[in-house]
């Protein structure tokens, strides 16, 4: 994902591409100077996995809204969706392993 | 618990118009890379403002002020992540005074009619203004003529010593509609563009009073990639909530 965003190091607004594990932001960094930002380790570990199970509380109700909004398309989406959760985790995992390291 | 949560959730029957800005231009390879549009939490940075905008008010209109180009991925978030909502959607312009006008603009029917009393005007890159600031701040502009968020600095942030206080402002910043409409209607003719909102008002009606309420420094502007990080940290002390 991208945004644009102050670099404190370029002084300006610039593009930044932005790294999220689920909910959270894992690292952001600057596409001119390259400057990387990240949340503390440990920190994010915490907060991770304290909101998983906030997640996962609230997916049927966050369902149930996609399927009223329309239902059809979430009914279509939805073996794609369940499928691929496992691997979204996957990476999730790894985007927080990978900082960790 | 901060001064704002402390005050009872009533909703406030003050007939406003919240204008929400985030008509940032941003736009590279046909998506838009405007950060209000960023996740902060689950849910879009816009939506958050958008909702605690809305949350205290029973009559409100709620005005989105986008960039034309973001029109589709606006209608997606709202249909999203604010279906409960009634929300009008405007077009702004190149500059944050240019956006603030042509919200002022369409809702001119409804201010020249007395449908709106109030108009509150807040920058949709900060999502943590809770909804007790806005009743907060429309309360007293109804009472005063204007009102806006302020945090006292800090003299030792600063590389001059004053004896007077120095406040950063924030958002949102209202006022009462007729007076605001007014003063841009004639900051359009003058070619007058205003920092903020409570700069043209100024300009133009310098007898209104125009009181501070004493905000909380956790309603941050997201700016930098630290103020994500911030605002993940607040939302998360919050309960997720507001």
């Amino acid at each position: 994902m991208e945004a644009e965003l102050n670099c404190a190091h370029c002084h300006q607004e610039t593009l930044h591409e932005l790294v999220y594990a689920g909910r959270l932001l894992v690292s952001t960094t600057c596409s001119v100077c390259n400057t990387r930002v990240e949340h503390e380790t440990n920190d994010l570990w915490d907060i991770y996995l304290k909101d998983l199970p906030h997640r996962i509380a609230t997916k049927p109700i966050r369902m149930w809204r996609s399927f009223k909004r329309s239902p059809s398309k979430s009914f279509w989406a939805l073996p794609k969706a369940t499928f691929s959760k496992p691997f979204k985790m996957l990476k999730e995992y790894r985007n927080l392993k990978k900082k960790s390291d | 618990m901060g001064k704002h949560d402390t005050i009872a959730d009533m909703k406030s029957g003050i007939k406003a118009a919240l204008v929400v800005l985030a008509a940032g231009s941003a736009t590279r390879f046909g998506h838009s890379t405007n950060k209000v549009w960023l996740p902060l939490s689950g849910r879009r940075i816009i939506s958050r403002s958008l909702i605690n905008a809305a949350k205290n008010f029973k009559q409100a209109r709620i005005i989105l002020v986008i960039n034309p180009d973001d029109e589709a991925l606006a209608q997606e978030v709202i249909k999203r992540e604010m279906a409960g909502l009634k929300i009008e959607v405007v077009y702004g312009g190149v500059t944050r005074h240019e956006s603030e006008h042509n919200a002022l603009i369409y809702l001119a029917p409804a201010i020249n009619s007395g449908d709106v009393e109030v108009v509150l005007i807040h920058d949709g890159a900060r999502p943590l203004a809770t909804p007790a600031l806005f009743v907060e701040i429309a309360d007293a502009a109804h009472l005063y003529g204007g009102a806006i968020p302020t945090i006292a600095v800090d003299p030792h942030e600063m590389d001059m010593v004053r004896s007077d206080t120095v406040v950063r402002v924030q958002t949102p910043q209202g006022f009462i509609a007729r007076q605001l409409l007014e003063a841009y209607t004639k900051a359009a003719t003058d070619g007058f563009i205003g920092t903020d909102t409570a700069a043209c008002m100024e300009k133009y009606f310098p007898e209104v009073k125009t009181v501070a309420i004493t905000a909380d420094a956790s309603n941050v502007k997201i700016t930098y990639p630290q103020d994500l990080a911030i605002a993940e940290h607040v939302l998360a002390k919050r309960g997720y909530k507001d």
